[in-house]
């Protein structure tokens, strides 16, 4: 497949470039552009988007790999990111990791045949409090999983159906309007 | 003047100074990894940790505040800093590793981190014993490792290019390597990939890591993960000695070190002249190391008179001793017309070499020496590469040799009775064909089986700047000198106190399984060669060291006035002016 940023695209690369003092900084963002557009920056994509800012190809290339929000590989239509690290870890991450990848059928870094779901073991994001916990497509958070919740989550998105928005309370502040909570 | 105090002694110091430096420049010591004074400091080893204070101060007398035993209190910063990247201030207190336990404390930690996942194989590792992991592990390091778990697996034997070995697993992640790419050959090849302990340097996809400066990366990396492709498990670096000398494949003149072992140079590394290479050196200048050892003209080798001007060298030359040899060229000399022979200069041989030959001419009455440049428009890059492929041009234009284009070069050669020709190789260089060696007797002092030593008449082997004193003048016109590193079969190192010795060296003897008397090669200086062809033609010409012809240049040649091997050593190479150099 050849890859090539459009007029538009190219546009938008160079609003990004102005907001930035130097080229370097522009290289996550271009890679967003670069990953919504193409749905993964696999190493001609990096190669693309390294030419298009002029950045060596080898900065491009460890800037992708270092952050597992990039897919460096074509993945399924749901991308499940379960968190190991710490807080994860103990509340049961690798529990999760192991029932998704048995429910699934595949190994974590994997992809269902049907194409639907990628599966992968990630890094601290962020939500230590509600451990443990996974996200979708680098956007939706699901918190405090359990197997049952993790079932009905897989099964929710194969009829298209992203979980809900779950506010969850600082323990510290119960009297905050957020405080009921919409599990 | 501003002062700072470390580890109770106060230094003085002036404009601005990163303190990592600076306690380094003091001959003092504070351990490190990813630093290097060429380089950005990224401080992410977290190894040169210092606890850093200032003086309290009473806000309006101005007097120091003293604690109960009458010492000066300190406000130290609420963590240790690591000094590569500390700006130093006036009145700055700081404690290292030597008089604070913390800071021990610290470095020590911070060892036990980098080493929980990388590999106790320094058995079979080439970097070890000149490992800073190492080293600073035996100094600064924890006794054990509480971390008993499995240790993370990277890949190991990465080609990263043609010259270069990963070995990641050994790797610590001090992006040397990177930011080499990055600030010196500017090529940005590698990068550092994935994160946490998973992490390595490595190439973008598809990327081969063929710098031409590659190799320097194995030099400055802290560990064994770069490692040279053609030096792997060649030699431990004990068993090995180290020789300064010179980078002789380009007009740079880049300062190396000669490493040996058993009279075979086995790596070249570069070495700091801040006025020449700084740091680094051409991956190039590596390889001469086989010019030095394979290929040697040992012995001096006669043509059989039927095979003139053809290159089967083996068949056609056969080997015979210096009497013969010198007797031959002596008779030669002797009954050709002096108008009619040739003696030619090398911008590949060393200042002395030249000015022998150009001595010797005139003390017999030959027409005086000429040479041609070596040139390659565009070879050279503005940084450690030059256009000029030899040397020692510019020493050969101040010894006042006639420089002459190749054009005229070959009209000389077919006019010529006798050629003089010093170590050069213009049949390999494209100027001459075998053929043109047909009519005259052509006599090389050459150091290797080139392609000119394989058409000439008589081969009188010479050292090579592996195995001489001698001094080269490179592009800039800086005169710089090198150390005999090789042993030839004339030449001791226990005797000649100019050579070092390594533990081999001194512990062996000739009935040692690691002494190979082939590893040193029958040839003497030029110099050496002329003065007992001179004995024979009762010329009064002499010479036994190199240091002669420079105290003879020093005194009788203006533009190499005032020079001298211990100038050259203490200086780093001698600047000679630039006015003289145009005369």
């Amino acid at each position: 497949m050849e890859y090539s940023f459009s007029k538009d695209d190219l546009a938008k690369i160079d609003e990004i470039k102005s907001r930035y003092p130097e080229v370097m900084p522009a290289t996550l963002p271009v890679l967003w552009l670069a990953q919504d557009k193409f749905g993964h920056v696999n190493e001609e994509v990096q190669k693309l988007v390294a030419e298009t800012l002029d950045l060596p190809v080898s900065h491009v290339h460890g800037v992708a790999e270092f952050y597992t929000q990039y897919y460096k590989k074509e993945m399924g239509k749901f991308v499940l990111d379960v968190c190991t690290c710490l807080s994860c870890h103990i509340g049961g991450g690798y529990d999760i990791l192991k029932h998704l990848e048995k429910t699934l059928g595949i190994k974590a870094g994997g992809t269902t045949n049907d194409g639907l779901f990628s599966l992968q073991e990630v890094e601290c994001l962020g939500a230590c409090g509600y451990a443990p916990m996974m996200q979708i497509n680098n956007d939706v958070f699901v918190n405090h999983l359990t197997p049952e919740k993790t079932d009905q989550v897989v099964e929710g998105l194969r009829k298209g159906k992203y979980p809900e928005f779950e506010s969850i309370a600082m323990p510290l502040n119960p009297n905050t309007s957020a405080s009921k909570e919409t599990v | 003047m501003a002062e700072i105090i470390i580890d109770g002694i106060t230094y003085e110091f002036e404009g601005q100074h990163k303190l990592l430096q600076f306690i380094l420049d003091q001959g003092k010591e504070v351990p490190f990894f990813c630093y290097h004074p060429s380089m950005s400091a990224p401080a992410n080893c977290r190894q040169c940790m210092v606890k850093v204070g200032q003086y309290v101060k009473d806000r309006e007398t101005g007097a120091y505040q003293l604690d109960d035993q009458g010492n000066r209190e300190v406000r130290w910063f609420p963590k240790l800093q690591t000094s590569c990247t500390l700006d130093m201030t006036d009145g700055m207190v700081v404690h290292t590793q030597e008089t604070d336990t913390l800071v021990q404390r610290a470095q020590k930690d911070t060892l036990e981190f980098i080493l929980i996942n990388h590999p106790l194989d320094c058995p079979i590792c080439d970097q070890a014993g000149e490992c800073p992991l190492q080293i600073q592990t035996y100094k600064y390091g924890p006794e054990g490792s509480r971390f008993e778990v499995k240790k993370v697996h990277k890949p190991k034997r990465i080609e990263l290019g043609p010259r270069v070995i990963l070995d990641a697993e050994r790797c610590i992640n001090c992006t040397r390597c990177v930011r080499f790419t990055d600030e010196i050959s500017k090529t940005n090849q590698l990068t550092i990939t994935r994160r946490g302990d998973k992490n390595y340097p490595i190439t973008a996809p598809g990327e081969v890591f063929d710098d031409p400066y590659s190799m320097n990366t194995v030099d400055i990396c802290p560990v064994g993960a770069l490692t040279a492709a053609d030096f792997r498990f060649k030699a431990r670096v004990w068993e090995m000695n180290q020789t300064p000398g010179l980078d002789i494949t380009n007009g740079k003149g880049v300062n190396v070190d000669l490493w040996t072992r058993d009279n075979l140079v086995l790596r070249i590394t570069p070495r700091f002249n801040p006025d020449v290479n700084d740091h680094w050196m051409a991956d190039q200048g590596r390889d001469v190391y086989r010019l030095y050892n394979e290929n040697r003209v040992s012995r001096p080798s006669i043509r059989l008179e039927d095979t003139k001007g053809s290159m089967d060298d083996g068949v056609a030359q056969v080997k015979t001793s210096w009497t013969n040899a010198l007797d031959t060229l002596a008779e030669v000399l002797h009954e050709n017309k002096a108008s009619t022979i040739l003696t030619i200069g090398s911008p590949y041989a060393s200042v002395e070499e030249n000015y022998a030959l150009q001595k010797f001419s005139s003390l017999k009455g030959l027409p005086s020496p000429f040479f041609t440049p070596h040139i390659l428009e565009g070879s050279g890059d503005g940084f450690l590469l030059t256009d000029d492929q030899a040397p020692n041009t510019e020493g050969c234009r101040l010894l006042g040799l006639e420089e002459i284009d190749t054009e005229e070069y070959k009209k000389r050669i077919k006019g010529a009775s006798v050629v003089l020709m010093l170590n050069d190789d213009p049949i390999g260089r494209d100027i001459l064909k075998a053929s043109d060696f047909k009519k005259p007797f052509v006599v090389v002092f050459a150091t290797n089986h080139t392609d000119t030593a394989k058409a000439a008449d008589l081969l009188i082997p010479t050292t090579c700047a592996a195995e001489h004193t001698a001094s080269y003048v490179n592009v800039e016109g800086r005169i710089q000198r090198t150390f005999p590193a090789k042993e030839t079969r004339y030449t001791n190192r226990r005797l000649d106190l100019e050579m070092s010795e390594g533990r081999l060296d001194r512990y062996g003897t000739t009935f040692d399984n690691w002494v190979t008397e082939e590893n040193r090669i029958d040839c003497k200086p030029t110099w050496v060669s002329l003065s007992e062809l001179s004995q024979r033609l009762g010329i009064p010409f002499s010479f036994e060291h190199a240091r002669e012809l420079v105290a003879e240049l020093s005194s009788q040649h203006p533009a190499f006035e005032g020079i001298s091997f211990e100038k050259m050593d203490e200086e780093r190479g001698i600047l000679l002016r630039r006015a003289e150099l145009t005369t």
